[in-house]
């Protein structure tokens, strides 16, 4: 991989303040977090901790109350490319047409978008789909053409928000094969939230456990396993310990998030 | 590779009860037909044998030949015509417009604060009631019947469509803000795709409204022409026959209007197809 498809992310200082009746609300106090390029990074966190906030602020969805966000090392029209967790395809286009949408949008022409978005369509197994609308596919498959839009864009960095979070727990496990599998070959920048700490796991370099509202970095983990990885990788001890770390390290946010939501 | 005979025996019971489904779906479609016609039919027999009063409820007979007739002597055309260009001219301009606006005030938020709550206050009153000021204003000519039928169905329009773009699913309008859609795109391939659904039933409801509007309108005195002024003359000198007549016509261009809408709906929004 060239290393100018590469890029940092690197968020200083983010703090996102909102008011629900007078009373300020910190979803985000002072968070810093720095992404190197080429890794695959996962949040974990209690519900309202404020991951998907700053998932969405680094993505320009959402705008933060103070703090820097910089993304370095990589000059591409989509800075970076957003997975949503579900109903995140335009149900009005095709499946082709979805997947080229993003390079559409940075005025790539149409026969180079087209080819670009049938490579991809082939890579995520939907070719047979091309002239499909997404109505008609299952829901695995929609998160597999949400994922390929993302990737079809070439931008060097993929924030991802509970990707696979509506689907079923078989169609799940594919789907993260799937998803190191092809990370594995783009070794783009990613950035991932997550509930599913087995998810975070098996897919990333590094998890970020994150505290209960107002969101801040818990612990920051790096997980050992070599890669090209598979799921056998469940069965050794190291996984099961590095599990039971980030369960307690949740558990007791978990309970008060659920005791006061 | 040979079937064993109990694979045979389900088989067997798979398909007599696809024939049944079949059998019971054909029912239904010659019950759904043949309803109409009995009623048609009882009504043509009650009129004859005096059981209703054939002077309110003419025999449909007598209906269709007074309808032959007029349309031989070019009289039927006469009030269709009008009614037609009424509502292709008025309902047209006032379709257009009502989604043009309504799509800049789905997406413009200053604007919707502008016009949104006076269109709101204006929206319940009664269009037919201002059409005295649009005669005043205009005199008894074909002006004033359009702008009612227009304002009728701009109101309708221009409300559906707000509610379409505020529709949108809010992940749809991220995943095009995150795509980079913006200023123009943003309206060609999120706004306006995403509107079209709200936008075709707001259509389907306009056309109801603006056929009452048009019948209303000409029932007045403001008008020698139509098939609402077709109706009422026929009340007042009696003729029954060409009172329903109008009635017959009105009714099919309303039904013909709705099954065109529908079809163009099919045809231009293939992704709506089995949602």
């Amino acid at each position: 991989m060239p290393a100018a498809d590469q890029a940092t992310v690197v968020a200083e200082g983010v703090s996102k303040v909102f008011f629900s009746g007078g009373e300020p609300v910190w979803a985000l106090e002072d968070f810093s977090l720095s992404l190197e390029p080429g890794s695959f990074t996962c949040i974990v966190g209690p519900s309202g901790c404020g991951k998907s906030t700053f998932l969405r602020i680094l993505g320009g969805l959402e705008e933060r109350t103070v703090g820097e966000v910089t993304m370095t090392g990589a000059d591409h029209p989509v800075p970076a490319a957003f997975v949503f967790q579900e109903h995140g395809v335009f149900p009005w286009m095709t499946v082709l047409d979805n997947v080229a949408f993003g390079l559409r949008m940075t005025g790539v022409g149409k026969r180079e978008r087209l080819a670009t978005a049938r490579d991809w369509l082939a890579r995520v197994r939907l070719t047979g789909f091309a002239d499909a609308y997404p109505h008609q596919l299952s829901g695995g498959m929609r998160q597999r053409l949400a994922i390929a839009r993302a990737f079809a864009t070439g931008s060097p960095v993929l924030l991802m928000d509970e990707p696979l979070g509506a689907l079923d727990a078989q169609t799940r496990m594919l789907m993260q094969e799937e998803l190191i599998a092809l990370w594995e070959q783009e070794r783009k920048t990613v950035l991932m939230v997550t509930h599913d700490i087995d998810e975070a796991i098996i897919l990333s370099d590094r998890v970020i456990v994150m505290s209960g509202r107002p969101g801040t970095v818990r612990e920051d983990i790096t997980v050992p396993f070599e890669r090209p990885r598979s799921f056998d990788i469940e069965r050794s001890p190291d996984f099961g310990e590095l599990r039971s770390r980030i369960w307690n390290l949740l558990r007791d946010d978990v309970r008060t998030a659920e005791e006061t939501a | 590779m040979s079937m064993t005979e109990r694979e045979q025996r389900t088989l067997e019971a798979a398909r007599v009860h696809r024939a049944r489904d079949r059998r019971l779906r054909t029912r239904d479609l010659a019950l759904s037909i043949l309803a109409p016609i009995v009623l048609v039919v009882l009504w043509e027999l009650c009129a004859r044998l005096l059981i209703i009063d054939p002077r309110f409820f003419p025999p449909p007979t007598r209906i269709l030949a007074a309808g032959a007739e007029m349309l031989g002597s070019g009289e039927l055309w006469e009030h269709t015509g009008p009614t037609l260009m009424r509502l292709l001219v008025g309902g047209g301009l006032g379709a257009i417009t009502g989604i043009v606006v309504g799509l800049l005030m789905g997406s413009s938020r200053a604007l919707n604060a502008a016009l949104g709550p006076l269109f709101s206050a204006l929206y319940p009153l009664p269009k037919i009631a201002i059409f005295p000021i649009l005669l005043m204003i205009f005199g008894p000519t074909e002006l004033p019947k359009i702008i009612a039928v227009f304002i009728t169905t701009f109101f309708v329009m221009q409300i559906s469509t707000v509610a379409g773009v505020w529709a949108i699913d809010r992940k749809l309008l991220e995943a095009g803000a995150a795509y980079g859609a913006t200023g123009f795109a943003r309206f060609r391939f999120v706004i306006l795709p995403g509107a079209m659904p709200f936008v075709f039933s707001g259509l389907k409801t306009a056309t109801g409204t603006a056929v009452v509007v048009v019948t209303a309108v000409e029932f007045t005195g403001a008008s020698t022409t139509g098939l609402g002024y077709l109706i009422w003359n026929s009340w007042q000198l009696f003729i029954p026959e060409k009172l329903y007549v109008g009635l017959l016509v009105i009714g099919i261009i309303g039904a013909v209007l709705t099954a065109l809408l529908s079809r163009s709906e099919k045809l231009l929004l293939p992704w709506r197809r089995g949602t």
